[in-house]
């Protein structure tokens, strides 16, 4: 499909991610504008609900970046992002939707350039998917809490 | 919900107006529900940005704010705070990163202007859902934390000590100073590095609040700012702070190994001290491994440590030592199976070291020269013990005690002392006068022996205890020979190899028949054989059941044997034994074949049937194995456990029997073993009868229990300034002579016949110092203040301090990974530290300019940039090479009339009297030449030219390749970050750039902070830098944790989870998710609970909570689903 930009929703975390992601911003590191970025404290505070929510809202990707294994500032949230992850990604699959919509990678302080290739990269590959038709999602309601 | 909300738009200079349309984000932020007003400004962060928000919140009674700036990294704090100042809470605010992660990254201004808007959307609608917190506050311990000592360590720590706040220093090496201890002279004042940074070491070391550890490094942190709980290891030292630095150790110690303070290019000994002026001021012994020879001997006899000696000629010391430990020192340089020469590294190269052949040569020779080693003065103690067999073991119990100065007595149930010493091993390879020396050693000891007293007679257990006997060891042995099981053995003429050698060595008449059989393959079987011989014996036949290849024998007592005319016949065994009319014993003997292997690893034997045949002799022994004799479990020792081989039953680790204080070992436990096994037992045991004395429990024993042999392949090295295995010449091990085969059999006279003293030192020669100290105990001997201890352990400090310091430093590139330089390869190449040594006046040529052929060089070539600035290696700039390479030419050419040719890439001279020292150095008639080298070579073939070196390089200010001859290299290393700095990353929970150097908080504003509260950095671990920007880094460093320590208090952001009871089910996922044990279970109200002051704010629990129970402050539910939602509007 020509012209369609997709949206893809990042969750990075504070420590490592988030500050990649402001070293590529540093470091002027070009990258397509297509991911928006939304801080949390660890990449295990990404609620899987986050994820369905960012699909239900019109995302047609979702990034969650973490710290490397054994890195994590909170000793072992990543893993349990990891773990989160691959679940949703057999159940995106199960609802129909391509699971390389949901991403996870773990990305240090220092890997700007990485963060840079991940956001282009993934921007390519959602692009290619084409939109996220989520018509039968159109009624889901995930409950506000 | 706030619905009043104010948003700000920074134009951060043109920084984010450039790519986005700063007021058309303006006009969409103005109209999203619930925003009373948006604004744009230059710079929101200034004093009047800032203004502007409190105005607003003050006129427009806002109850939110927003603002569309920078990374919350760089300046959520400073509006934070405005907004507090505003008068609304302080987490009424949300900051929205529109420059790092929009108009930075972006070129196009449509697209980057509708990023802007999606992030300042989600940004207004999170805000709405925005609660007050309050922060939390907690005390902050006042010590601080700095790892590594070098100049940026000293600095920060003499800072904090001096507001007499406690520092804790910790270096991993065994003095502080770092890299800056190396250097001669430092740029560009030229001031010598010593004579300015040895008062500030003193310093160190004079300041009480200063703790230094040296020799130690951090294993465990944890905790926050204010609050850190740090583990550290020390490593032991061996020498204590009684050293009197008087270096009387090093002139003893035979260990020479290249001295890594010198890089490598001088010698120092395993006692040693780093340099003269070290911190602390105390020598330090360096013990990597323990040599595998010591660590597999089962009385832990200092193997290496003689043998060290032995090469130093120190054969009196060497005998001295051995005797120090051993008390049968004669008796295992001749018969012990030597499992130190198994573990010998040197078995890796090519053969192992000739151990026991060196021990017996070092007190034959203190023998032959009359040395008598005279037993130590003993302070007497009432208490008795009782040894029951004065074997090996018994022996080794009886002087282990007798020398702690207990009152031993020694009962032996034959008329000769020694056990199996005197009664199982023949006087040709036990001379009998020797086994008398070793025991009027012992006897001198004040050990009393009581012969002809066998136990189970007088002498019973209860009896010793009602005589005052507080312990008894038990060690008699195992002199009872195990039968063949076979018809005929008890006919005439066969008697077991045991009885048979105990009968000759006694000198009770027994017979010895023409044409002898011995059964068995093990020493004994040998040992019978042989004394077969020597009784007259025309024939000795041994008779084997495996192969050669499986045979228990020490392989040299097989060729011995085979060499005095004993015949071996292999796969085969007796099945009877008939006497006949004639005196003749027919043994009928079957074929065997070899099966599987059996438990014992060796091959299970398989009769062949109908290969059975008849021999014919007129004597059998059998020798296949021995047991204690049945006795002792009814005479006397009746309520001993007897396990099902017929040995005693102990426990493994104490020797302790089932009956209280009856300890035993040696063979009556082990069966037939050897003899340095049965010393190890009765080493053991003498230490479980102390402690037992004593009173205390039977553990921590400190006499050890050989561990099992670890392979080690050819890469290994035997400590870590050695060559590895296959880069070791090899050397072949010294023989030893022996008497002829004929001359032997005639009678009983050694059949060994000892090293010469040359032989003992060319084969002492070939030990490798496995682990430097060889423990030889010279240096213990002669230090007077006795501040050594080579039993110093390792131990784990625990330290509570509120902040940390890293100041680890850098490594220097190794330029051996750039081939084209010749570093490692050419001679009189040399790295940047190799010749800040060379210049140093305490350096390995004492601050002579000398090439490795002793001269002096005529010309020296300087290349920069190896490392650095470089594509394939490190892309940085290291920054202080430029001018140390130019302090390296004024001193070449101070000291030398040598040429000086710089060979740079750009000339960096940026600091303070940088430039000004570059032009000084160029009028001093140094040649500087632009351009990157291509290589160093050796230079031409002819003889003129032979030995010296060869630069090409372009000079390319004039467009041309030149080449250079020089007779000596100096490269300029890059700085670059320590091998160990990605495990400190880790264990402090900080990151690193992609240089690899530590990460600070920010590059320009906050360089000494890290993205961890409460820990710092400063040095070179941060980037390169010289030695004033590092100090004044640690200087500030110091300055930020000193405001810390005065505040008393950290301000914790009350980003914590909290259960909202009512709706918690108690179904416990949450308790195992939290890696802070935060979550508890409350089993009284069946729902899970938060310690808020160990929760830390990750937000797992929340996410993982199924019924939502769980909120994370500052991260709500809310707060990210609005924000999601506003991103994707």
């Amino acid at each position: 499909m020509s012209g369609f930009e997709p949206k893809i929703l990042a969750f990075l975390c504070n420590w490592c991610s988030y500050s990649g992601a402001d070293l590529a911003g540093v470091s002027r590191l070009k990258m397509p504008p297509n991911v928006r970025p939304i801080r949390v404290m660890c990449s295990g505070r990404v609620d899987p609900a986050f994820v369905l929510k960012a699909f239900a809202s019109g995302a047609d990707g979702v990034l969650i970046g973490g710290c490397h294994p054994g890195d994590c500032h909170y000793a072992e949230g990543n893993y349990k992002a990891l773990r989160r992850a691959l679940f949703l990604q057999r159940m995106l699959e199960l609802q129909g939707v391509d699971p390389r919509r949901l991403r996870i990678e773990w990305i240090s302080a220092s890997e700007a350039d990485r963060y840079a290739g991940v956001v282009a990269d993934m921007t390519e590959i959602v692009r290619a998917l084409g939109p996220l038709n989520l018509d039968r999602w159109e009624k889901v309601r995930i409950r506000k809490r | 919900m706030n619905n009043r909300i104010g948003v700000f738009i920074c134009h951060c200079g043109v920084n984010i107006s450039t790519t986005v349309d700063v007021e058309e984000v303006t006009e969409f932020a103005s109209k999203q529900p619930n925003v009373v007003v948006a604004r744009n400004y230059k710079f929101m962060c200034s004093e009047p940005g800032q203004a502007m928000i409190q105005k607003d919140i003050g006129e427009n009674h806002l109850d939110a704010v927003v603002v569309a700036a920078c990374s919350p990294q760089m300046h959520e704090l400073t509006f934070r705070n405005a907004c507090e100042e505003g008068g609304i809470n302080r987490y009424l605010f949300q900051m929205s990163n529109i420059r790092e992660h929009c108009s930075w990254i972006h070129d196009k201004k449509t697209a980057a202007t509708q990023k802007a808007e999606a992030l300042v959307n989600a940004a207004i609608r999170r805000v709405a859902w925005h609660e007050p917190l309050e922060p939390t506050f907690s005390e902050v311990n006042p010590a601080t934390l700095i790892v590594g000592a070098g100049i940026a360590g000293i600095q920060a720590a003499l800072e904090i000590a001096e507001s007499g706040n406690p520092v804790y220093l910790v270096e991993k090496e065994s003095t502080i100073g770092g890299k800056m201890a190396k250097f001669d002279k430092t740029f560009p004042t030229l001031d010598c590095a010593a004579c300015i940074l040895t008062p500030k070491m003193v310093s160190i070391s004079h300041r009480k609040n200063i703790h230094l550890m040296t020799m130690a490094h951090v294993e465990k942190v944890d905790g926050f700012i204010g609050n850190f709980k740090v583990t550290v290891r020390k490593k032991a030292r061996y020498v204590n702070e009684k050293c009197t630095s008087c270096n009387d150790c090093v002139d003893v110690c035979p260990v020479k190994v290249p001295h890594y303070f010198d890089e490598y290019h001088s010698e120092r000994t395993a006692i040693h001290k780093a340099f003269p002026q070290a911190v602390p001021n105390t020598y330090v012994i360096d013990k990597q491994e323990k040599p595998p020879c010591i660590e597999a001997c089962p009385i832990r006899q200092e193997a290496a440590g003689y043998v060290a000696l032995i090469r130093e000629r120190r054969f009196k010391e060497a005998a001295e030592l051995i005797r120090l430990r051993n008390p049968l020192p004669v008796v295992c340089g001749r018969v012990c199976y030597h499992p130190c020469e198994t573990e010998c590294n040197r078995d890796y190269v090519e053969k192992p070291i000739a151990i026991q052949y060196l021990k017996r040569f070092a007190l034959d020779w203190a023998r032959e020269q009359g040395e008598s080693i005279e037993p130590p003065k003993i302070e007497r103690r009432a208490e008795k013990v009782a040894v029951i067999g004065s074997g090996p073991a018994g022996l080794t119990c009886a002087h282990d005690l007798a020398a702690k100065g207990y009152d031993v007595a020694v009962f032996e149930k034959l008329s000769e002392l020694g056990g199996m010493l005197r009664v199982g091993i023949p006087a040709y390879r036990l001379p009998r006068h020797l086994l008398k020396e070793e025991l009027d050693y012992l006897k001198k000891l004040g050990i009393t022996f009581k012969m002809n007293a066998e136990f189970g007679k007088k002498i019973t257990i209860n009896r010793l205890k009602e005589e005052g006997y507080q312990a008894i060891f038990l060690a008699a042995g195992a002199h009872a020979g195990v039968t063949l099981d076979i018809l005929g053995e008890g006919s005439e003429g066969v008697i077991s190899g045991v009885d048979y050698l105990r009968r000759v060595n006694l000198g009770i008449e027994s017979h010895t028949g023409r044409n002898v059989a011995v059964i068995g393959g093990g020493n004994t079987a040998m040992d019978a054989a042989r004394t077969a011989l020597r009784e007259g014996a025309e024939k000795v036949t041994i008779l084997y059941r495996r192969t050669r290849a499986e045979m228990p024998a020490a392989p040299h007592e097989v060729d011995d044997a085979e060499e005095e005319g004993i015949r071996i016949h292999y796969l085969i065994a007796p099945t009877a034994i008939a006497r006949g009319p004639d005196g003749k014993l027919d043994v009928t003997c079957i074929n065997i074949e070899l099966g599987e292997p059996d438990a014992s690893g060796r091959r299970r034997p398989i009769p062949i049937k109908g290969s059975e045949h008849v021999l014919e002799f007129d004597m059998v022994i059998p020798a296949i194995s021995q047991n204690p004799d049945p006795k002792l479990f009814s005479n006397g020792g009746d309520q001993l456990k007897k396990s099902r081989w017929g040995t005693i039953e102990v426990d493994e680790e104490s020797l302790k029997t089932n009956i209280d204080g009856v300890f035993s070992g040696g063979d009556v436990v082990l069966g037939p073993s050897t003899v340095i096994a049965s010393m190890g037992a009765g080493r053991r045991a003498a230490e479980s009868i102390d402690k037992c004395i004593n009173g205390q429990p039977l553990e921590n024993f400190q006499t050890h229990m050989p561990k099992e042999r670890i392979a080690r392949g050819e890469d290994f090295r035997p400590h870590s300034y050695a060559p590895m295995f296959k880069d070791i010449p090899k050397s072949d091990r010294v023989g030893m002579r022996k008497l002829p085969a004929h001359a032997r059999v005639k009678g009983y006279d050694e059949v060994e016949l000892g090293f010469s003293e040359e032989e003992a030192v060319r084969e002492a020669s070939r030990c490798l110092n496995c682990g430097v100290c060889v423990e030889c105990l010279a240096c213990v001997k002669t230090c007077q203040p006795e501040a050594i201890d080579h039993r110093m352990q390792n131990e784990l400090v625990d330290i509570e301090v509120g902040q940390i310091l890293l100041a680890t430093g850098y490594d220097l590139f190794d330029a051996s990974h750039a081939a084209q330089f010749g570093y490692g390869k050419l001679d009189n190449v040399l790295s940047s530290l190799e010749f800040e040594r060379m210049l140093s006046s305490t350096g390995p040529t004492g601050g002579k300019l000398l090439c490795k052929n002793g001269k002096e060089p005529r010309a020296i070539g300087i290349i920069h940039c190896i490392g650095s600035r470089d594509e394939n290696y490190h892309k940085y700039c290291s920054r202080v090479c430029c001018m140390y390479a130019l302090k390296f030419a004024h001193l070449v050419k101070d000291r030398t009339d040598a040429e000086v040719y710089q060979f740079y890439i750009d000339m960096r001279a940026y600091g303070k009297g940088f430039e000004e020292f570059y032009n000084r150095v160029l009028m001093e008639a140094a040649t500087v030449i632009r351009g990157k080298v291509a290589e160093v070579v050796p230079s031409g073939p002819t003889l003129k030219e032979q030995g010296h070196l060869v630069i090409r390089c372009e000079d390319t200010l004039v467009s041309k390749f030149r080449e250079i001859p020089v007779d000596m290299v100096v490269l300029c290393n890059a700085i670059e970050p320590t091998a160990d700095s990605e495990d400190i990353r880790r264990l402090f929970s900080i990151s690193r750039s992609p240089d690899g150097f530590y990460l600070e908080r920010h590059p320009k504003l906050d360089p000494t902070a890290t993205m961890t509260d409460g820990i710092y950095i400063a040095g070179c671990c941060q980037g390169p830098k010289d030695i004033p920007d590092t100090v004044s880094q640690a200087a500030g460093a110091a300055a930020r944790m000193l405001a810390i320590i005065a505040k008393g208090k950290v301000e914790l952001d009350p980003i914590r989870a909290e259960i909202q009871e009512e709706l918690c089910s108690g179904c416990r996922i949450c308790n195992s998710l939290c890696p802070y044990f935060a979550i508890d279970f409350d089993a009284e109200k069946k729902i899970s609970i938060i310690n808020t002051a160990l929760c830390k704010g990750c937000g797992t629990c929340v996410a993982a909570c199924p019924a939502a129970a769980i909120t994370g402050k500052g991260f709500t539910n809310n707060q990210i689903f609005a924000e999601i939602e506003g991103m994707l509007v």
